[in-house]
């Protein structure tokens, strides 16, 4: 459950490994969409295979990212560290989340309202451009990560 | 350097401690009978009589020539009799042998280190051998990571490190058990948050085959050089000497040439990370 919601300010992108590389403009666009939210210790963002609307960057905190399977067992396969993205599926149809977030510490997240993200994605080229970049060196780490920790598995 | 002069003969050491690392490694703490020194990097033949030898690379710092510190994982026949050795028992070392970590040539720079496993055994001296020099260097990172908690190895050096001006140690686990409260995935997640001035930086890599090859590929895609990329081959190390022949990877001898290489010196080498 969301506890807080505050505005966002350019400084706290500008801190942002994610948006290095875009013009103060394009920052300022990224802040009119977005709003922090505030989470507590074990607090879910959100459920497997909820409806995203949001895709989020972690600012301050730790998440812990996982599957559930059946009985409603959670397995842990990663911690999202501060300045990470995360909820990607919020971008792409049928914006389906593949994993639950869970806050680990207290956590402040940058929340990026994920249609008017897609319509400016859509409308400016070089934000777009850089936008989906980003977000598919994200996805390409997660499936990386995936392979090895696969492997790791394989090789006991 | 006055160690053996005979290169088969070794010189006889005395087991004073074990200490349980994990369920499957240990550390054994050993007294030359006579002065023994090497360079961070390089590695040795440790043998016990009537039972075989096999190569490792100390774990304890270079600068310390009475006492040397070996960590060593249970995988084999020799390594399983090694760990049943009791304080007070002997044991046989050879060497140094090989090329290890050029540490004159990290001054002034930024060191990233990714480890994983049992490789954190070599980097520990690494990391002794920076602390020793650490005015001379801008900053060490140490990313590391096992499989789970129980599997971490030398579990004070993490917050001992973190004490240390430059120094940042940050580790991570596959698996999570209940008590863990840190970061959770494999050794490559922790590379999305560090900083590092990558231009002026040299990374080292350590640890099992499949860490190196994915920890070499995100640290390329960091934006890192060949030739700032350092890998310890310790899988290939074999008789020492380059003499049987095992340890050839292309155009190298690992026990010679190595086992530090730069990825530059070894990016064509067919099978480098199986």
């Amino acid at each position: 459950m969301k506890t807080e919601s505050n505005k966002v300010i350019i400084e706290d992108l500008k801190k942002i490994r994610f948006f290095e590389g875009y013009s103060d403009k394009q920052l300022t666009a990224i802040v009119e969409m977005s709003s922090v939210k505030e989470f507590k210790v074990k607090e879910i963002l959100f459920e497997q295979y909820d409806e995203l609307h949001d895709v989020d960057i972690l600012l301050e905190g730790s998440l812990s990212l996982g599957i559930s399977l059946a009985h409603e067992k959670r397995i842990h396969l990663g911690t999202i560290e501060e300045g990470q993205l995360f909820s990607w599926s919020a971008v792409f149809s049928p914006y389906i989340s593949t994993a639950w977030v869970m806050a680990m510490k207290p956590a402040k997240v940058i929340s990026i309202n994920a249609k008017q993200l897609n319509k400016k994605i859509e409308e400016d080229c070089d934000f777009g451009f850089k936008t989906m970049s980003k977000i598919a060196q994200t996805i390409s780490h997660r499936l990386s990560d995936t392979r090895f920790q696969l492997m790791n598995q394989m090789t006991i | 350097m006055a160690n053996n002069q005979n290169i088969y003969k070794p010189i006889k050491a005395k087991l004073t401690d074990v200490i349980e690392e994990s369920p499957l490694i240990k550390t054994f703490v050993l007294i030359p009978e006579e002065e023994f020194s090497f360079k961070t990097g390089q590695f040795i033949e440790l043998s016990v009589d009537g039972i075989g030898e096999a190569p490792f690379t100390p774990s304890s710092s270079p600068h310390v020539t009475d006492k040397l510190e070996v960590t060593i994982m249970k995988t084999g026949y020799v390594t399983e009799y090694m760990h049943n050795l009791k304080p007070g028992g002997y044991m046989g070392i050879r060497g140094p042998y090989g090329r290890g970590y050029p540490v004159e040539t990290f001054f002034g720079k930024e060191v990233l280190i990714l480890g994983g496993g049992c490789g954190l055994a070599p980097i520990r001296s690494l990391l002794y051998a920076l602390e020793h020099v650490k005015d001379k260097l801008k900053k060490v990172i140490l990313c590391y990571g096992s499989k789970t908690p129980s599997d971490c190895i030398y579990k004070p050096l993490f917050a001992r490190l973190n004490q240390i001006e430059k120094f940042e140690a940050y580790r991570t686990v596959d698996k999570a058990d209940e008590e863990w409260d840190g970061s959770v995935g494999v050794a490559t997640t922790l590379l999305n948050t560090i900083k590092v001035d990558i231009k002026n930086s040299v990374a080292v890599v350590c640890g099992p085959p499949i860490m190196m090859k994915f920890g070499t590929i995100r640290i390329i895609e960091m934006g890192y050089t060949d030739d700032q990329i350092y890998l310890s081959m310790e899988k290939n190390m074999s008789c020492g000497l380059g003499k049987c022949g095992h340890c050839m990877m292309g155009e190298f001898f690992v026990c010679k040439d190595g086992p530090v290489f730069t990825y530059k010196e070894l990016k064509n080498t067919p099978d480098i990370w199986k």
